[in-house]
């Protein structure tokens, strides 16, 4: 009795050797899509925040519409999902008064702007899809001041960026610094010398804004981006918020179909055994 | 009011079988009465492709076949058709999980031997299902026009550049022009639409009337033909219907769950179903960072990549899928089932599944040295595992099997 046991746990430990040496030999990690500036910093959208979207449609329209376009998304569209009533939304958001609701955000920008940046401000409808709003969230706040750029700025995010930060005068005039960091002991605290000061090394890369060279505070400007962020997901798919509501129902029906079709499935399977 | 119903009926009968094929095929069609879950994957595939075929009609109403619509008319059905997304993200989703049903569906073909004697036809046609399915999921892709759907189907077409003398003249045929361009968008979209959905449709029919005519097998590889009542109907089965259909059901409730889960709450997933780089229209003068191809395709991808030269690399990947037709005549086993026969098919299986899955995953990441060399492992112990398979089967020790389910 004790072989066919003993053969059944020698297999089960074999599988589980086989997959453990597989995940182990090519798990590898990989470089992220935030460059220079490490793992991009979290985002987490809230799409039924309606203030927050028609302020992130707000400072997007102002700051942004003017070279980035939105071309699969129409202006009553977004009035209507953000709630803003069509008269005021036209109103103040809208510049261009031949504009109709039903017509697409195809941008302001000539067709020769090409020759402004070196390349054509790419359009943004999906490029939280395409780029992930976790990027889009660290990229805008990754400015830093690079004199031997063409705009006198580069980016952690994505280094040689060809966009100059437009919103230079919200967020005030961001450096690369160094810092002195304390290091850190085998077993967790600072690492102290003799006399008891904490040993630190100077690291550099370090994202820091001039004091009062800005019209916000770091909080105020982080927020403006978290509104901006939230906006470019929810114009990558509108219906986003829609179909994570009425998933559940589809949830929910399918599982009182599986409970039903389940009960069924025994009462017949009752004259069988 | 029923007798007029009836009438009809009883008119229509004379003149076509109803009655007579309901019987046959349905509630008296005879099948196994113990089968495991692994049994049901046949019936999510009719179901997806249902799903698929019903949402394609669907998609082909407002898509743009031409080379600059066809990424916004996509756009245009997410956002400006009624539901619109409803249907894509279905068809998105519905692409993928019927791969993944497929798969455990043939994963079940390996494990109790559905390729035995006399269902030798059955699994050639299933075969040539999924040969057919991986045509129509690549010429599928392209349609949305993305970046990837550009550069997948860049890599693909370049494959059969790489075959010797005739390669240039295969490739410009198959693309219809000197680069990918709108005409190979719309040749594409008839084949995806038209072409290789008939072909499925009669390839499907055939799998099914192979099947019934030879009988559906069991995880104990018992054949129930051996002990039949009186009427002449196997002691250790039940009718088709409503039986196998209530068990059916029941897998496509929890099926329902799942997909719906995808659908509604990860439609991408993960960029694993719809990748990231496809949201971004397809640009000939911008290479992605790293081309990977949807995850159905990846095992088969990392054997491309694995052989340094792409003929090679072609006739690898195509043997990989060709060798599936063989199956039926690799096996020497007494025995169907796994449960029945020795360690080391045990084993094999077990090494087989285990770098199917691993050629999977290297096949969506980039390209490390320990990876290139893990593909190559993977890709001989694919292989192995197919023509290793008269030996390990023909003299190891099996097992009994019961006479009765």
């Amino acid at each position: 009795m004790i072989f066919p046991s003993l053969k059944i746990y020698l297999l089960k430990t074999f599988y589980f050797i086989a997959i453990i040496f597989c995940v182990n030999l090519i798990y590898s990690a990989e470089g992220g899509p935030c460059k220079d500036y490490g793992e991009c910093d979290e985002f987490k959208y809230s799409l039924n925040d309606i203030e927050s979207l028609q302020r992130g449609a707000s400072t997007y329209i102002n700051y942004c519409y003017g070279c980035h376009s939105l071309q699969y998304s129409r202006w009553g569209r977004v009035a209507n999902d953000l709630q803003i009533p069509e008269e005021i939304f036209f109103e103040n958001l809208v510049f261009d008064k031949s504009i109709k609701p039903g017509d697409l955000m195809t941008g302001a920008m000539p067709v020769d702007s090409v020759n402004w940046f070196g390349v054509t401000p790419p359009d943004l409808t999906l490029v939280s899809r395409y780029k992930g709003d976790d990027w889009i969230y660290s990229y805008l706040r990754a400015y830093y001041e690079d004199s031997s750029k063409q705009y006198g700025v580069n980016n952690l995010v994505y280094p040689g960026t060809a966009m100059p930060n437009v919103l230079l005068s919200l967020q005030g005039n961001q450096r690369l610094v160094c810092k002195d960091i304390p290091i850190l002991a085998k077993n967790g605290g600072e690492k102290r010398d003799q006399s008891g000061n904490s040993v630190t090394e100077e690291k550099c890369g370090f994202l820091e804004v001039e004091e009062g060279t800005g019209k916000l505070n770091k909080e105020e400007f982080d927020a403006l981006i978290y509104d901006l962020t939230n906006f470019l997901v929810y114009v990558g798919e509108p219906i986003k918020a829609t179909r994570e509501r009425i998933g559940w129902y589809v949830v929910f029906y399918f599982m009182i179909f599986t409970a039903l079709a389940s009960l069924l499935y025994r009462e017949y399977h009752k004259d069988y055994k | 009011m029923f007798g007029i119903f009836s009438k009809v009926f009883y008119w229509v009968n004379d003149r076509l079988p109803i009655v007579n094929t309901f019987e046959r095929h349905l509630s008296k069609h005879p099948v196994p009465s113990k089968v495991n879950f692994w049994y049901l994957f046949g019936a999510l595939a009719a179901v997806t492709l249902i799903i698929q075929i019903v949402t394609g009609i669907w998609l082909i109403m407002p898509y743009s076949n031409t080379e600059e619509q066809a990424f916004s008319s996509v756009e245009y059905i997410m956002r400006d058709v009624d539901y619109g997304w409803v249907i894509r993200y279905m068809h998105t989703t519905g692409a993928s999980l019927f791969f993944a049903v497929v798969y455990l569906h043939m994963f079940r073909g390996l494990l109790y031997g559905s390729y035995q004697k006399p269902k030798e036809l059955v699994w050639i046609f299933g075969c040539t299902i999924y040969l057919a399915m991986m045509a129509e999921g690549f010429l599928g892709y392209v349609l949305p026009y993305g970046q990837m759907s550009y550069w997948g189907a860049q890599v693909i077409i370049s494959l059969f550049g790489s075959i010797p003398y005739i390669g240039e003249s295969l490739e410009l045929w198959v693309r219809g022009d000197y680069y990918i361009s709108g005409i190979t968008v719309s040749r594409f979209f008839a084949l995806h639409v038209v072409a290789l959905p008939l072909i499925l449709i009669a390839l499907v029919f055939l799998h099914l009337v192979a099947l019934h005519e030879v009988g559906a097998g069991n995880p104990e590889g018992v054949d129930i033909e051996e002990h039949l009542d009186d009427d002449g109907i196997p002691l250790d089965s039940v009718p088709f219907f409503p039986y196998k259909v209530l068990n059916a059901m029941v897998a496509i409730g929890v099926f329902g769950v799942v997909f719906s889960i995808i659908m509604f709450f990860f439609p991408e997933g993960g960029g694993y179903f719809i990748e990231m780089a496809n949201f971004e229209k397809a640009n000939p003068l911008v290479t992605p960072d790293h081309i990977a191809p949807v995850w159905y395709y990846a095992p088969f991808y990392t054997m491309l990549r694995a052989i340094p030269d792409p003929f090679g690399g072609l006739i690898v990947m195509a043997s990989a899928v060709a060798i599936f037709f063989i199956v039926p005549w690799l096996d020497r086993s007494k025995v169907a089932s796994i449960r029945y026969k020795g360690i080391y098919s045990k084993i094999a299986i077990t090494l087989f599944g285990v770098s199917f899955l691993t050629l999977g995953y290297l096949g969506t990441v980039g390209i490390t040295e320990v990876r290139k060399t893990m593909s190559v492992i993977c890709t001989v112990i694919y292989f192995a595992y197919f023509l290793l398979m008269p030996i390990y089967t023909k003299y190891e020790k099996t097992k009994e099997v019961p006479d009765r389910l």
